[in-house]
């Protein structure tokens, strides 16, 4: 028997979001409540919830590292009051190195859905903050998230996974950076509200962009839009007169013909002195007219374009994350080697065991005893039995778990094991191992 | 001593150059702060370079040729090093290196020693004008790379062709940049050309002389008061405005280099 790191969780590459939602820690007081309940499956020494919208994981550190899924399993199903039938197929089950590098590259983003998107890094601080508020977490989980995130931090520096807009909403955002130097308080406008201009224009209002224009064919839908986004809706015949005042215009559903031509464009420049306009054609066929780019001052970036600048950095995260992988495989190598030295392991391995045997032993020879109770009763008094001994336990476990290995206090652990005479059977037996 | 000072900062240069071309064949993160870290250690030797000048000159080294060319090229990596702090224009390491490093080669290659001016032309006067001449034309060159800057820029731009290359700084801020170098660089290259036409006046007791080095510098005065004007007054700006700041530059470079070696004139290598 020994210690290992553990994960139990289910991602979003084989599940649908209904499963994922089914388990999810929302708040505050269900992943504290969460973490109380893993705490006390039996060969759970220390244990760590991740909950996004994308994955739910528990990392666990365990003695009992082959059986302790099962326990873990159960406990989920139990805390979400859900059958373990529901989720069970989908679940994923990793341990040892594998467990490690798998956190490592959900914390370096290489296992997101849009692989180096930066919020996952902060989830995880997030959730080892809470494993380690409710006292949950040890030596091996606290040195193994940090070393995740100095990974993230690692990748994010020396590759380019993050650099760059994988959507086409933020490639216009991408590229809009490129041409003004910030979009703080800029202004934008939207020519005909459809499904992707509306998206595009809250990636600009969420970048900083301060006021939006909404015009429409059908001024209503534009009052609706400009509602929604906090914007302010222009009649569709009015609209080249506001023109100057955009800095940003994003073109949306059309009829096919161009509603932007270069003469509109040409005096609304003039207008602005030629401050820099950058146009967002995103209607199939196009709703401004092509040449408009030839303009000095106007950037005009149809669909197409977008799409291909998205593309393009989308094929060089590929390349970036090849590089994160390597990055990640020596992180780990690192990790397990610390891992591996970590000697006081067996001393808190040997006190569990000596402790758990005792309670069995003596449970067996009450068996006698309490041979008429019913079956309820006899798991109330094995759960009553097991609560006692982790309440006891839980402490030292607690104080040994925080001393790194052995050689930072050998005097410490030694009494440890005087105390409960662990040197004659425990540790022994498990060094034997 | 002060040229072995200024061949460290000339090696330190190079590298840093070296570095930025490099980025821009292949980007790898590293590059740039590397080039960065090269540009500021070639700038420290280069400031012990002019330290050694002055106390080997007994007063601020800035009347010959070679002395004020390798002060114009320190002025203008101190000040990148500075504003880059400020502005995201790292990237222009990858002009400013260059720039760096021709300079202080320019300075290392027509060192003649200690400048002897005739006494007629001694006079307060000649440091003030060589001084305001020195920083317009730093503040000259901060314009020509984030001119530069903002063609290649506004190119990729129009072609669409974002994606996968060295990251320039977003176009207004160059154009803004260019707009404030403008500025203060014509403001103190006008007062430049004022002081030495004051300062002719008392040698000669004329405002003017016909020899080519005046010619071209008013041609670069009138370059950059043109785009200057534009600018106020029609709202030229963007690629228009840095193409005519380059065309600015070519004339200065052509009047500092050009002529001053192979015409004749008071403003010649040594004052001869």
């Amino acid at each position: 028997m020994q210690f290992d790191i553990v994960i139990v969780g289910v991602g979003h590459q084989d599940t649908t979001v209904d499963v994922r939602e089914q388990l999810a820690f929302s708040g505050n007081g269900a992943l504290e409540s969460g973490l109380r309940r893993l705490a006390a499956v039996p060969g759970v020494e220390e244990a760590a919830i991740v909950s996004t919208c994308n994955r739910v994981e528990i990392v666990a550190c365990s003695s009992v590292p082959e059986s302790v899924g099962e326990g873990i399993e159960a406990a989920l199903a139990e805390h979400r009051g859900i059958d373990r039938g529901a989720f069970a197929p989908h679940l994923y089950r990793m341990r040892g190195r594998e467990a490690v590098r798998h956190l490592f590259r959900v914390a370096s983003s290489l296992d997101s859905m849009v692989v180096g998107e930066p919020q996952i890094l902060g989830q995880l601080k997030e959730s080892y903050a809470a494993s380690a508020a409710a006292g949950v977490s040890g030596a091996v989980l606290h040195r193994c998230f940090h070393s995740a995130f100095a990974v993230a931090k690692r990748v994010r520096r020396e590759t380019a996974i993050a650099r760059r807009a994988v959507s086409i909403a933020s490639a216009a955002v991408e590229l809009a950076r490129s041409i003004f130097d910030t979009l703080d308080g800029r202004s934008a406008m939207v020519i005909g509200a459809g499904e992707m201009s509306t998206l595009t224009a809250r990636h600009l209002l969420a970048s900083g962009v301060r006021s939006l224009l909404v015009t429409n064919r059908t001024f209503d839908r534009a009052v609706e839009l400009a509602c929604e986004c906090g914007g302010t809706p222009v009649p569709f015949d009015q609209f080249a007169r506001y023109l100057h005042l955009a800095d940003l215009v994003v073109g949306g559903a059309g009829d096919g013909t161009h509603l932007l031509t270069q003469g509109m464009v040409q005096r609304a420049l003039r207008a602005r002195k030629q401050t820099p306009m950058f146009l967002i054609d995103l209607a199939v066929p196009r709703s401004f007219a092509p040449e408009i780019n030839g303009l000095d001052n106007v950037y005009l970036y149809d669909v197409d374009d977008l799409r291909q600048v998205a593309d393009t950095n989308r094929q060089e995260r590929g390349r970036e994350a090849e590089k994160a992988e390597r990055i990640v495989v020596e992180a780990v190598d690192r990790f397990w080697s610390w891992f591996e030295e970590l000697d006081v392991v067996p001393v808190i391995v040997a006190l569990r065991q000596k402790i758990e045997g005792i309670r069995t032993g003596e449970l067996a020879r009450a068996g006698a005893t309490l041979g008429a109770l019913s079956p309820e009763q006899r798991r109330a008094v094995d759960y009553l039995t097991g609560a006692i001994v982790n309440k006891i336990l839980h402490r030292p476990l607690t104080r040994l778990r925080r001393r790194r290995s052995v050689g930072d206090d050998p005097q410490y652990v030694r009494m440890v094991c005087d105390l409960f005479g662990l040197e004659d059977d425990g540790l022994a037996d498990d060094t034997e191992e | 001593m002060d040229l072995s000072l200024l061949r460290m900062a000339i090696v330190a240069y190079l590298v840093a150059t070296a570095t930025c071309a490099l980025e821009l064949l292949a980007p790898r993160p590293g590059l740039r702060s590397i080039g960065l870290n090269t540009l500021r250690v070639g700038a420290v030797f280069h400031a012990g370079a002019i330290g050694a000048r002055i106390l080997s000159a007994g007063h601020f080294p800035i009347t010959s040729f070679s002395d004020s060319l390798s002060v114009l090229a320190f002025l203008v990596v101190g000040a990148f090093l500075v504003l880059q702090l400020r502005w995201p224009i790292g990237s222009l390491a990858v002009v400013i290196g260059p720039l760096a490093f021709m300079g202080t080669l320019g300075a290392h290659a027509f060192h003649r020693g200690q400048p002897t001016l005739p006494a007629h032309l001694q006079s307060a006067l000649l440091p003030v004008h060589v001084l305001l001449a020195v920083l317009g034309n730093a503040l000259f060159s901060l314009a020509f790379a984030v001119s530069l800057a903002y063609l290649v820029q506004e190119r990729r731009l129009k072609a669409k062709r974002v994606a996968g290359r060295l990251r320039l700084p977003p176009l207004e801020t160059l154009d803004q940049l260019n707009y404030r170098f403008l500025t203060w660089g014509l403001s103190l290259f006008t007062l430049a050309i004022v002081s030495g036409i004051v300062w002719a006046h008392l040698v000669w007791g004329r405002f003017w002389s016909s020899e080519p080095r005046l010619m071209w510098a008013m041609v670069t005065w009138v370059v950059y008061a043109i785009v200057f004007q534009g600018r106020v007054t029609v709202g030229m700006r963007g690629r228009r405005a840095a193409a005519l700041t380059i065309v600015g530059f070519a004339t200065l470079v052509c009047s500092l280099i050009g002529v001053n070696f192979f015409t004749p004139g008071r403003h010649g290598g040594t004052f001869g």
